[in-house]
This record gives C-alpha cells, structure tokens and sequence, in this order.
C-alpha cells in the first residue's frame, strides 16, 4: 500500500504512487475529512495524485522524500492554497 | 562613435564571416562536428560582442540560434537546411544591423522587433525539424504574467511553459508532471485547476484537471524537444532578460554568468579546437571584465590566454577567470581611474587594419637596418670634409646609395605587404550568394573556389565584390543550362561555378568558369546588331572572339532587358568598367556547350606601378610598363601609309603605328630621318606600335592619380615625381588606342 490512514487523523504517501493512488487518497480524505496529509515518505507521485492534494487544500506535512516534490510540487501546492501569486523562488536555484 | 563600438564592429564581421564559412561548410557536410563547433563558437562570441556594447537585441537573437547550435552539437542528428537557412538568415540580419550601427553609431530603432521574428523563425526551424507543428493553445497570455514575477529574479532568458493535458491523460498511463520533471535546468513549477469549482466531492481522479507552468534556464530549442511528445498542448515562450535589475546588480550577474559559460566552454574535454576556444572565450571574458571597468582582473584574464595559448592548455585561463569571478563578487572599484580607462580604450585606433605580425617584424628590421645606412652616409659626409681624396668618398657615398636603394625598395615592398588581403575576404561572401542565386532561378549549382589564399591590395580586393557578383550571377542565371536540359545532354544536374584566383607576376587573375552552355555567337551578333552596338558591317568583320567581346560593351544590355532573366550581358559592361578602373582587364572565352570562363586580370596593387620613360619632343613621359610588349627600331622605308595612319610590319603582322607626338599634339623636329623607335604596346586586346624619340629607364613609381580639373584628362593614368624633381605624366595607354 502507498496510501495509508495513520492515527486516524493522518493520511500517508509512501513511495511511489501511481495513477490510481488519486482515487484512495480522495476516499481517504473524504471518510477523515480533518485527516492531514503526510509525504515525508514519498518518493514520487502520479500527477493524479498531486491534483487530488490540490483539490483539497489540506496540510501537508513534509519535506516530501523525492526531490521533484520537494523542490517544485511542494511550493506550487503552497501558493494555491494561498491563492496569491506571485510564488517564490526555489531557495537552491537562486543566483548568488 | 566611440571605440568600443568600433571595436565591436571590427570583430563582429570577422566572426560574423567565420559563421558564415562554417554554416555553408556544414552545409556540404551536415555532420561535421568541427564545423558545427566552429559556427557555435562564432555565434557564442559575437553574442558575447553584442553584450558588450548593450545591444540587447542582437545578444538575445543570436543566443536563441546558439541555443540551436549547442542542441545540434549534443546531439547525433545532423544539422537540416531548414536550421541552416534560418541561421544564416539571423547573420544576415546581424550584418545588417551592424550596417546600420557602422552608419549611424547605434543600434538601429526596429532592431528589437527585427530580433523576436528573428527568434521565431529560429526556434520554428526546429520545431519543423522535428515534423511537428507548434500549434497555439488558444489560452490568453495572463500565464505569462504570472510566471514573470518569478522570471523577474533571474537575470537570464527564460524560457517559460504552459502545458494543460488533455483530460484523458490519465488513461493513456502517461503523467504529466513526470514529464515536467524531465525539463532541463528547471526553476520553478507551478500548478492550478483548469476548473477552480471542482471539490473532493465532485473530483473525477481519472481526468486531468491541471494547468502546469513551468520555468526554465534551459534554451526555448532544448525545451521544444524535450516536449516534442506533446506539443499539442504547451505553449512554449521565451522571456527575455529581466529589464527589472538594472544597474550593477543586473549587469554584474550578467557578466557572472557569462564568465561561468566561458568556464564551462574550456572545460569541454576536446582537444580539438581549443585554440579557437582559448581565445574567444579569454577575449569574451576580458571584455565582460573591461565592461564592469575591472581593468586588472581583465588584464590578467589577457594574460593567462597568452599563457593558455603557448601551453596549449586552458587551465591557466580557467583558474584567471575563477579568480576574477571570486574578486568580482565585490562591489565595483570607485570611478575613480578615468585615465586608466582612457588609455585601455584608446589602444583601439579609429581605423583598425588586421595586420599579420610577421609584416610588422619586416618592418622594424628594415628600419634597424636604415639607420645603420643613415649613419654610415653621416660618416661619408664628415669623411668629405676632412679628406683630400673625392674620389674615395664619391666609392663610399655610391656603395651606401646602393644599399640605401635596396633597403627603400624592399621598404616599400614591405609597407604595402601590410595593405595586402586574401582574396578569401571576399571569395567567402560567395558561395552562400550563389546559392541564393541558383535557387532563385530553380537551379542546383555548386560553387567552388581555388587559390582563395592569393593576396592582393586591400583596396582591390574590396573592390572586386560588386564586378565578381555580377559575373557569376551571370554565369548561375544564363551560363548554367536548367536541370532537365542538362540531364537531357549527358550533364550532371547540378552546374558548377569555379571561381579561381592566382598571381601571375605583378598581377593577380581571377576566373568564373562555368560548365554551362557556353556563348551563343550568333546570338550575341543578333542582339548587337538589334542594339546598335556595332554596325552590320562590322559585326560581319568580326571574328567569333571578337564579337563575343561585344557583351561587354555598353549598351549590349539595356535597362528594359536588366532583369533576373535576361540574357547573358546584364551588367557586364559595368564588370569591365569596374575592373578598368582598378587598372584591370577582364576577357571572355566560351566553349560552346562546355561553359564560358570569365577572366578577370588586375594588379597586385595600386599604388604601385611600373613604368618605362620614352621622350616625345624633349618632354619625358611614362608608358605603364603592363602594356609593353617590347621595344624595336623600324626603318622609315617600312613604315607604309594605311589611309590617314601608318603601320609597318613586325614578325608578319601588320601593326598600327602611332606618333606619340602627333598624338599629344606636340610639335616634333621632322629633320631627323633616322629610323623609328617603336614602343609596342597591347591594349584592349590589340597590337599597337607608338613612335617615340627615344627610350628611357625602367622606374618603380607610386602613381598619383589626376585631380580636380585634370580629373576628366584622357589618355593620363597619373603622374610622379623624377629624381630631377621634374613631372613624370604616365599616360593610359588603353585610352588612347580605345
């Protein structure tokens, strides 16, 4: 399983989710609708399951494990839920 | 105009000409890796150039073809036509705006709007490469401005992506963001719901729903072809630099991250070549250094090139530009140091001329040995005081004139040397012309030039473009046969042009030859006759060879008949007006249906002449030493009377005879009736035997060409100075037989 409900009140994403992760995640945070949700241990995810994260607005708690994640799905989740463009800059990429 | 700027245009055209040899080099040899890396250093450094002075069009234009280049050269495909054609194209238009700045002192007003079609034509040839067409999402550009408040941070071009999947994305197992990810160089993703009312409630987890905006350093080409798959659904742009850090900040990061591709460009691990990277990538550095007034950084960088070049090694340049990089990093040095600067911009003189350094060595030597004469005559001198013997210092003043003869004229011989250019600097400008040419009239013709190493005046060379121009456009318009025609008598379909050049003595003789269908007589008799060139009479006397000369004459091509099809002679009489004007010849042999070689034969220089003196009724005059056949006597019993002329007979030829004197309409003593002294000179193709009262040296003249209102004279090519101070008049000998 790469979708889990922990503690009743957190949803884990561990490894690598595929397509179809986006629909256990969506049961999941209907059936706990305060649940937060955990990527610490994720190493990728299907853009399915990245659309589901958006949809919700929820917490998420992290660093997510994957560096794509991390570094640009983690930010751009962020500023949607804040609705405020413009975004930041990835610390890292920045120029000295 | 300030010398940066003329700097800036000396060393654009060189490289923008290496792009050009490399670019149509590749177009023989579309793998040619050597080429390929030629032509990307060519478009790296003017980039560089163009940063340099502020021209911010330019710099972007040719960093989206380099972008090209540099995709073209990590990857295995070989370059196409279309990327070709659309890359010479961008040097056209940089040619032009260099045109433009050379008149005018600035970058021209439209160049920006110039640079973006520029841009989109570049990117499209790659985009047509890979059989897709870019089509336009139909979505409004606001995405734009919300990605531009992130780009605003970056100091570089951008390229920016929308990508919106296709609802169905998902069902087909692919995963967009994956793709994203694979973007090179990415900075920043940001997502959104292209339908903001979806909740979990109502969420379909099987259809796509995502707008995906990605930012990246990576060049627009290499985005374009890591999205190729789907196409269909991004929408590609390029940011241009950030307008928003002006100042030193911008500027300086500017420069950082031109130094940094400098580094990174030396770093390449190829042996091949380096020498042309050591230099454009230390001179790019040294001048982004120069730029920001780090006058010591950049001296070193200047420095450790040298060094780097004698080693062969580019790590002494490396570590100079890592150096410069740290120090750099600091806030500007005070304005303080106007003179240093002054001095590092005036070494560049207001009129630049490349000159081979070996020359410039003849030339010091020369002068070293000079003095030793100078000093050598002073001591003759003090000798001829002091000594009763004359004749003695008479032996010593005639032995150093010999010497200072000598050393003068290999002096002379040196310092024009210095004004001399291959002919390559203009035979380069050729090959893509033609090509233009023969595609413009539905032809395949390949040009090849020989002996483009042979040297001549700078001032013919540059002269010679327009005269060569029109002959092979000749010779690509009407001289090579159409395609089918060809394929229909035995010819390879594609013609060929040869342009050839080579020294004959104090000459330089450059031929068009073409393998086309050679000269039609007939025709050419027709079309004079039709024209009034000659009448029926004397075109029914003319040889073949002679008739064929016609097509140089004015008025064999009219004004109605100038045009992309008219018949062979458009313009041709201006070839040899040109080339007469430069002191030159140009003949025509055809070989009818084997092609038609033009040949055009000019002098080495023009300030040089050499002449022979003859004296007319006590007065000394210079017959160009090129028209001199040779010299004769001819009994007075042998020289018969032809109508209102004379002639006499040399060798079985029959052979006009002029009087020099009657010809200048100076008054000769009839008494003597001693035999003629026959100069026999050739001009225009023709024999001809001028009477003279006696002949003189050969000299070495720098001619001075007539001035003012003695400009229009005819029959004078010039005049010089005689050791006995008198006027030598140099007379045309072409003018006065014509």
């Amino acid at each position: 399983m790469t979708v889990t409900l922990h503690d009743d009140n957190t949803i884990r994403l561990l490894g690598a989710c595929p397509a179809e992760d986006g629909e256990s995640l969506l049961q999941h945070l209907l059936a706990n609708p305060t649940a937060e949700v955990d990527w610490r241990g994720c190493e990728s995810a299907h853009a399915a399951v990245i659309q589901v994260l958006l949809v919700c607005g929820r917490a998420v708690q992290g660093p997510a494990a994957g560096p794509f994640l991390d570094r640009f799905i983690g930010p751009a989740l962020a500023r949607w839920k804040r609705q405020v463009p413009p975004f930041p800059v990835v610390p890292e990429m920045r120029k000295r | 105009m300030n010398e940066f700027v003329e700097q800036f245009l000396l060393e654009s055209r060189e490289l923008v000409a290496q792009a050009i040899d490399d670019l149509m080099a590749l177009e023989d040899k579309p793998g040619d890796k050597d080429r390929l890396d030629g032509a990307f250093r060519a478009f790296h450094t003017l980039k560089g150039a163009a940063g340099i002075v502020d021209f911010a069009a330019m710099a972007k234009t040719l960093h989206a073809a380099e972008d090209i280049l540099s995709t073209l050269r990590s990857s295995e495909y070989p370059i196409t036509s279309n990327v070709l054609n659309e890359c010479l194209a961008c040097l056209d238009l940089t040619s032009r705006w260099l045109d433009s700045m050379a008149a005018s002192g600035e970058a021209p007003s439209a160049a920006d709007r110039d640079a973006d079609d520029m841009i989109a034509r570049l990117v499209d040839s790659m985009a047509t490469d890979e059989g897709k067409k870019n089509v336009a999402l139909p979505a409004t550009d606001d995405w734009l401005d919300r990605l531009s408040a992130s780009a605003s941070q970056f100091s570089e071009a951008l390229t920016a992506v929308r990508y919106v999947p296709d609802p169905d994305t998902f069902f087909r197992g692919e995963d967009p963001l994956s793709i994203v990810a694979s973007l090179p160089q990415l900075l920043v993703v940001d997502l959104a719901l292209t339908n903001k009312a979806v909740t979990l409630e109502t969420i379909d987890t099987f259809s796509c729903n995502l707008e995906i905006l990605a930012l990246t350093k990576a060049p627009i080409a290499d985005v374009h072809i890591a999205l190729r798959a789907i196409s269909e659904w991004t929408d590609i742009r390029q940011l241009a630099p950030s307008s928003q850090s002006p100042g030193n900040e911008g500027e300086l990061a500017q420069v950082t991250g031109l130094l940094e591709a400098q580094i990174a460009l030396l770093r390449e691990d190829r042996a091949e070549g380096l020498l042309g990277r050591l230099e454009s990538a230390g001179q790019t550095a040294a001048n982004a250094l120069l730029y920001l007034r780090r006058n010591a950084p950049a001296a070193a960088v200047e420095l450790a090139m040298a060094t780097a070049r004698s080693q062969r090694k580019a790590a002494p340049l490396i570590a100079a530009i890592e150096q410069a990089l740290k120090t750099e990093a600091g806030p500007p040095p005070p304005t303080s140091a106007p003179a240093a600067q002054a001095g590092s911009v005036n070494q560049f003189a207001s009129r630049a001329l490349r000159v081979d350094m070996d020359r410039i060595d003849a030339l010091v030597k020369l002068t070293g040995e000079l003095i030793v004469v100078k000093n050598a005559i002073g001591h003759a001198a003090k000798r001829a005081q002091d000594t009763k013997d004359p004749t003695r210092v008479a032996s010593i003043l005639r032995d150093q004139h010999a010497l200072f003869d000598r050393l003068a004229s290999e002096l002379q011989g040196a310092v024009l040397r210095i004004r001399v250019l291959p002919l390559r600097t203009v035979f380069r400008r050729f090959p893509r012309l033609v090509r233009e040419i023969a595609g413009s009239v539905g032809k395949s013709i390949k040009l090849v030039t020989e002996g483009d190493a042979t040297e001549a005046d700078a001032t013919i060379v540059d002269a010679l473009f327009e005269p060569l121009l029109h002959v092979l456009r000749n010779a690509a318009d009407h001289g090579i046969e159409t395609p089918e025609r060809r394929a229909s008598i035995g010819k390879p379909t594609m013609g060929t042009i040869i342009l050839r050049g080579r020294p004959e003595a104090n000459n330089v003789r450059i031929e068009v030859e073409d393998d086309g269908a050679g000269i039609d007589v007939d025709r050419v008799r027709a079309v004079a006759g039709a024209r009034g060139v000659a009448s029926e009479e004397a075109l029914a006397a003319m040889t073949d060879d002679e008739a064929i000369d016609l097509i140089f004459a004015a008025g064999f091509s009219t004004a109605a008949t100038v045009s992309d099809l008219s018949g062979r002679g458009v313009g041709m009489d201006s070839v040899r007006a040109a080339v007469e004007r430069l002191g030159g010849t140009v003949s025509l042999r055809s070989r009818p249906g084997s092609g038609t070689i033009v040949s055009l034969m000019l002098p080495f220089s023009l300030m040089m002449t050499r002449v022979m003196t003859v004296d007319v009724a006590g007065q000394a005059f210079g017959l160009p030493l090129d028209n001199v056949l040779e010299t004769t006597i001819v009994g007075r019993d042998l020289i018969v009377p032809i109508g209102s002329s004379r002639a006499f007979v040399l060798r079985d030829r029959t052979i006009p005879l002029l009087d020099l004197a009657d010809t200048l309409g100076l008054a000769r003593d009839e008494s003597s009736r001693q035999p003629a002294k026959v100069v026999v000179v050739a001009a225009a193709g023709q024999i001809g035997g001028l009477e003279v009262d006696h002949l003189g040296d050969r000299l070495d003249v720098m001619l001075k060409p007539m001035e003012g209102l003695l400009g229009g004279m005819r029959s004078v090519a010039g005049t010089t100075l005689l050791g006995d101070g008198r006027v030598l008049v140099v007379l045309d000998i072409q003018e006065m037989f014509g």
